[in-house]
């Protein structure tokens, strides 16, 4: 089984048809530590994704980079930025192929982080979505099915929202608010198990 | 709020309209969204410069689309970075097989989208290049020089690179040139009173009838000191001060000299700032080789003035003096 512009499409269609509920649940939490524009960002990145969706050319590296530009076409917020950051640095590594091989994601997934910290500036250990994603990388590696790769992505990211939950955001607007954020899931952790959630 | 407007929403869009419409041998509005200005056509067989950045500053940066100067520019919304894709329509506009520089004001969103827009023309094989402006003495100290905000020093940087490019040097040799005026330019301005987003409806900060505010940023950023409003000379000194603490000026030296109205004072006011800024560089034995006076550089109605200078060596005087036509440049 391989990775293609057709599962991109699928994964597309699956978020898009449950982003509102998603981005009033983020926008909720994102306001009472951020500037409460994740929700926003979620829901219109994903309807400008649905209406590209057609269009996607069979490059999945190319198709990765027209959703990059479909995000960042509805929205300057870093999680938007960051979010294009991540399919870009995929698109890199995948472009000229048709089809990505399951087992190749964590690595793309390596990438995309990699590509994140060098723009955002967060470290592993700030509660951000970067120790979501390096769970979910860890959770991953050598698995080839993809069903199994979303069971332990899932299973990853409760773990690390349970284990950061009681810990101070350290970077971004959170930070100002570091003693408030203890006992708060941070929102951009808590968007990626959403997403993860309407995958399968 | 008390402004000539329509609708806030639709303020910069109009505003381009209206550009557009009054000069249009100069500008164009492109890009899927109209948030690119850029020239009529391309200009073929040189290096591209491209600019973007949030409005409100005109004739920074869209202003600066012309003959010797941008080739395009990305529009935001006031005092708001534009996304990434029209600094991308701006930079495949410019794109003429010999590359782009991009040159990116000192911002956070304005860097972030800058990378991401060059990555993503890199994909489609096209070079960048970028330089920071960062020109703004009163945001950092001189060990934390790269915090500066980027403010009026664009606009020599932005003269200097268009020359370079219109002189048919490559990519490199313009980035080369225009990083070496970036090193070479400082300023600092003084904020009288404040300024106002449409979208946002209200001041942006508050400041008291009898006061100023030295090294207050373009967007109401908090300067080094407020104070009691003194007279011309005694503010010009006190920024010449900043300025020449921070980059000497010696006998003999050449400099390029901007005095830049932000919006709402009186050309009178900034011949008063020119007449003691030039005053005090011929003390100090240097050679103004250009002046400029006017507004450059603005931040919607905020009333005050910058004082930008620009060391030159050969190479940058000749580039800063080499003509250059756009409906905003007067030198």
């Amino acid at each position: 089984m391989t990775l293609t512009t057709a599962s991109l499409k699928t994964a597309i269609d699956n978020i898009h048809a449950g982003i509102d509920p998603i981005g009033a649940e983020m926008n909720d939490l994102d306001g009472r530590l951020g500037d409460g524009d994740l929700g926003v960002t979620l829901v219109n990145g994903f309807n400008n994704l649905a209406g590209i969706k057609d269009d996607l050319p069979a490059d999945i590296g190319m198709a990765m980079l027209s959703s990059a530009k479909a995000i960042t076409a509805v929205s300057g917020s870093s999680f938007g930025t960051l979010m294009a950051t991540a399919l870009m640095a995929c698109a890199k590594a995948t472009k000229g192929r048709e089809a990505v091989d399951w087992a190749e994601v964590p690595d793309l997934l390596q990438a995309a982080q990699d590509a994140m910290i060098a723009r955002g500036g967060a470290s592993l250990g700030d509660k951000t979505m970067l120790d979501i994603l390096d769970a979910i990388i860890a959770a991953t590696r050598g698995k080839e099915d993809p069903g199994a790769m979303l069971a332990a992505a899932k299973e990853a990211a409760d773990a690390t929202l349970d284990s950061f939950r009681d810990k101070p955001n350290k970077i971004g607007r959170a930070r100002v608010y570091a003693d408030k954020s203890i006992g708060m899931d941070d929102p951009g952790m808590m968007a990626v198990k959403r997403l993860l959630e309407r995958l399968g | 709020m008390k402004k000539l407007i329509n609708e806030p929403n639709a303020y910069v869009d109009e505003v381009l309209a209206g550009m557009a419409m009054a000069h249009p041998d100069s500008y164009a509005v492109g890009g899927a969204t109209g948030r690119m200005l850029h020239r009529p056509q391309a200009v073929a067989d040189k290096v591209g410069v491209v600019s973007g950045g949030g409005f409100g500053h005109i004739p920074v940066f869209a202003g600066y689309v012309g003959d010797g100067l941008l080739d395009a520019c990305a529009v935001g919304d006031v005092f708001a970075s534009p996304d990434m894709n029209p600094m991308l329509e701006s930079v495949q506009f410019s794109n003429t097989g010999k590359g782009v520089l991009c040159v990116v004001g000192n911002y956070g969103g304005d860097r972030m989208n800058f990378d991401m827009a060059c990555e993503m023309a890199e994909m489609e094989d096209i070079e960048t290049r970028k330089v920071i402006v960062s020109d703004d003495v009163a945001a950092a100290g001189p060990d934390e020089a790269e915090k500066r905000r980027g403010v009026a020093g664009f606009v020599f940087v932005t003269k200097v690179a268009g020359a370079a490019a219109a002189a048919g040097m490559s990519l490199d040799e313009v980035t080369s040139v225009a990083q070496k005026a970036c090193d070479n330019v400082r300023s600092v301005g003084v904020a009288l009173s404040s300024c106002t987003v449409p979208q946002a409806g209200k001041p942006t900060f508050e400041i008291a009838d009898d006061e100023m505010e030295i090294g207050m940023g373009i967007h109401g950023e908090p300067g080094v000191r407020r104070g009691k409003l003194r007279p011309v000379d005694e503010v010009t000194d006190e920024m010449m001060d900043m300025l020449v603490a921070d980059k000497p000026i010696k006998s003999g030296d050449r400099v390029a000299l901007l005095v830049n109205g932000l919006g709402a004072t009186p050309i009178e006011e900034l011949y008063l700032v020119f007449r003691r800024a030039k005053a005090r560089l011929d003390d100090l034995g240097a050679t103004v080789s250009l002046h400029l006076v006017g507004n450059y550089a603005t931040s919607m109605e905020m009333a005050g003035a910058s004082l930008t200078i620009l060391h030159l060596d050969d190479e940058l005087e000749t580039l800063v003096k080499a003509p250059a036509s756009c409906p905003f440049w007067g030198a």
